[in-house]
């Protein structure tokens, strides 16, 4: 403790010593202390956000503007149209026309946002219909976010005045892809069976109309039985099954030609084919004695491949966007149920595990769903699953709910419901969530639905 | 070399420590410790957030009483005393109801006409107000005199005589105005919620969340888009309002994005402004970054 040499006497240096330790000692504290002492926290503060609410978006639409004359009839009706698509999708909420504060004429100039905001709008659409010169139509229309008072979106179309319909239906699916991000689905049709006549003495023809109903087209006369229609996944081409003489005949069918081939006379067919994801190839069961198997047909060369075999029912094929899967139902394990096998016929393994039969399985065009029909308990219900098996969910149940058809962005379906009794059967579509049911307005009864990919990427 | 003194030492040494060590393993000897039987506390882990959303109850809930302070006994009843004459309470200045004042003759017959025609009322009022002002006026000169006279008497007070304490001391009885109330209340309170705290509080925090959650409008496909987190930087202004369009950081890549990342801002534009967040609080709200992730609506 004591140390050596040094001036002074001990004490002095052992007061030297300790003063020294104390000093170190104080100055340690006092620098601990003065790090540890409150400080102000600079940096930025971070929450999250973990719930919200789905709602539909309330979105305000002004009607078109005309450039003159009758223009402003036809902004008129354009406007109707996406106005009624958009709040068929469940997804938007239009607001009524009598509550704007402004009436826009002009859509180059800015909006007035605080009157949009006023009327809690979060979108707005304004748009200008004009006659061209040469007779063309000219269709323009802008996109705005209220809220951040900037345009999202807007474009201008030239098309022929009789197709305006389809105008409205193409503004339609981009104002739903730039707010929702899934591409629209509302430039497409719908192929359908229509019935009419008495329930013992049924006419069935084939129809074509818009997916919102409008534009019936009836494809054949009706004095044969018709069924099962499918729309090709890539090109404008309908099969369908006809009964002529009470033999079952595949017919393909052009929509945007007219022109109409026999694939081929197939006697034991049970259900019309479905088309490959390139639209070049059909799938379909063929029956021999008791048992029925999957068979690919070329539709050029016409030649077949059998992909099952055994003594088991395989019938109603699909196959996976990418055309590397097909689902189908089969009763190989004792019940029907459904299986996923790969496109050349192997490993077919089976994915549906609940109460009941499943039937009628088919995928959907983003490929991340299978939608089927199950029987059980007494009662008909459409239901989605993943193509694994996993996340059944049952959309809808009733006394005979049948053949499900997805719509080009695959988040809704639409099927068909008989209701028994003296009626007839009617289209329904219903959203993948379950929600949002509607009737699809048919001039008659309806069944057998298939919805086409969308026009313009055909 | 001594080895033989050090062997017997060392002998004892190592006997000795033997010994010891024996001793120590046989009277240390494991007896397990006995483990009292504790009454077992429930424990809950809950998040903040939950813990704010104990203390959120319902809009139309009873309303909570102030925290009492503490009361040792009840206070008698304390009698109000009129320090102001009745006459400079009652501002109003309608001239009919000035009844201790006099009002000046030429007033009378004006107010009393002036029941049924309003134009009339105007001028008849300016003078009531001046009357009253000036009555205030003097009132006011009053009390300062009688102030000045109490200052004077207390100035005159004489100097201080110790033999005199207990002529000074108070006699009233000793009475904590802090603790006497009108009820009794053994249990001091644990302060108000409003006290100064230097921090943004938890529960302010969740107030925004939960308030971006109610404004917030995620597009329904991003049920099935998988990971999707949008994350916007926000900077305010001292009114709780957005200063700039808030700014994007990150986001996952995916076809959702944009419409999330929109429905994300859309959210917090149309939310503004945050009244929740405290204007004394403002250095630590001034710039947040709020993350936006749906996975739990869709239970992912």
């Amino acid at each position: 403790m004591t140390g050596q040499g040094s001036d002074g006497g001990p004490l002095t240096r052992a007061a030297g010593l300790l003063l020294n330790r104390r000093t170190l000692i104080a100055g340690a504290a006092a620098g601990a202390a003065f790090g540890l002492r409150p400080r102000r926290a600079d940096a930025v503060v971070s929450i999250d956000v973990t719930q919200g609410n789905i709602q539909p978006i309330p979105i305000a639409l002004p009607d078109f503007v005309g450039g003159g004359g009758n223009d402003s009839d036809v902004g008129r009706n354009v406007t109707q149209v996406i106005t009624a698509n958009l709040k068929r999708s469940g997804l938007f909420a239009p607001i009524d026309q009598a509550a704007y504060l402004e009436r826009v004429s002009n859509i180059d100039a800015l909006p007035r946002f605080p009157d949009w905001r006023a009327i809690n709008a979060q979108a707005l659409v304004t748009g200008r219909i004009t006659r061209q010169g040469d007779g063309r139509l000219k269709s323009e229309f802008r996109l705005w976010d209220v809220a951040s008072a900037e345009q999202l979106t807007g474009a201008q179309y030239f098309t022929s005045p009789d197709i305006w319909r389809r105008v409205a239906h193409i503004i339609s699916d981009a104002i739903y892809q730039r707010l929702t991000g899934d591409s629209g689905y509302f430039d497409s049709r719908v192929v359908f069976v229509d019935e009419s006549g008495p329930k013992e003495q049924r006419v069935k023809r084939l129809a074509l109309m818009d997916q919102d109903g409008a534009n019936v087209r009836i494809l054949t006369r009706g004095s044969d039985l018709v069924l099962t229609p499918r729309f090709s996944p890539s090109t404008q081409e309908i099969t369908y099954m006809s009964f002529v003489n009470g033999q079952p005949r595949v017919y393909l069918l052009n929509t945007e030609t007219n022109q109409r081939e026999v694939v081929g006379n197939f006697p034991n067919m049970s259900f019309s084919p479905r088309f490959s994801p390139d639209g070049q190839r059909v799938i379909m069961s063929l029956q021999e004695g008791s048992n029925s198997n999957l068979f690919v047909l070329d539709l050029r060369s016409k030649q077949q491949v059998q992909l099952t075999s055994g003594p088991a029912i395989d019938t109603a094929p699909s196959y996976s966007p990418d055309g590397a899967r097909i689902c189908f139902e089969s009763d190989r394990g004792g019940s029907q149920q459904i299986y996923v096998m790969s496109a050349n016929g192997q490993g077919a393994k089976r994915i549906s595990f609940g109460d009941g039969r499943y039937s009628t399985p088919v995928w959907s065009p983003r490929g991340d769903i299978i939608a089927f029909t199950k029987l059980g308990g007494g009662s008909f219900a459409i239901g989605i699953m993943k193509p694994d098996g996993s996340g059944e969910r049952i959309l809808t149940e009733g006394f005979h709910n049948e053949g499900p058809t997805f719509a080009p962005n695959g988040r809704v379906l639409m099927f068909f419901r008989d209701p028994g009794g003296k009626g007839g059967p009617s289209l329904y579509t219903v959203d993948i969530t379950g929600r949002n049911e509607q009737r699809v307005p048919t001039p008659g009864f309806a069944s057998d639905p298939a919805w086409s990919p969308l026009l313009a990427s055909t | 070399m001594k080895l033989p003194e050090m062997k017997t030492g060392l002998t004892i040494s190592a006997v000795i420590h033997l010994a010891l060590l024996l001793w120590g393993l046989i009277s240390f000897a494991a007896k397990p410790l006995e483990a009292k039987p504790n009454d077992a506390l429930p424990v809950d882990i809950i998040s903040d957030k939950q813990f704010s959303e104990i203390t959120k109850g319902v809009k139309d809930g009873a309303k909570e009483k102030p925290p009492a302070p503490l009361a040792e006994k009840v206070a008698p009843p304390t009698k109000i005393e009129e320090i102001k004459p009745k006459v400079t309470e009652k501002k109003e200045l309608d001239a009919a109801k000035a009844d201790n004042q006099p009002p000046p003759p030429a007033e009378e017959p004006k107010p009393k006409a002036e029941a049924t025609k309003l134009e009339k009322k105007e001028p008849p009022k300016i003078d009531p107000i001046a009357e009253t002002l000036k009555k205030e006026e003097t009132k006011k000169k009053a009390e300062e005199k009688a102030k000045a006279k109490a200052a004077q008497q207390l100035a005159k007070q004489p100097h201080f005589d110790p033999s005199k304490i207990a002529a000074l001391l108070d006699k009233r009885e000793p009475m904590r105005q802090a603790s006497a109330a009108d009820q009794l209340n053994q249990t001091p309170s644990l302060g108000k919620s409003d006290g100064n705290a230097a921090q943004l509080s938890q529960s302010e925090i969740d107030a925004l969340r939960r308030r971006l959650g109610e404004c917030w409008n995620p597009p329904p496909g991003a049920a099935n888009g998988g990971q999707l987190k949008v994350v916007l930087r926000v900077l305010f202004k001292p009114d709780a309002t957005v200063a700039t369009p808030p700014q994007l950081v990150a986001a996952t890549a995916s076809p959702f994005g944009p419409a999330m990342a929109e429905s994300a801002k859309r959210a917090i534009l149309t939310c503004q402004p945050f009244t929740m967040l405290r204007a004394d609080h403002y250095q630590q709200w001034k710039d947040i970054e709020i993350t936006f992730d749906p996975r739990e609506m869709f239970g992912g």
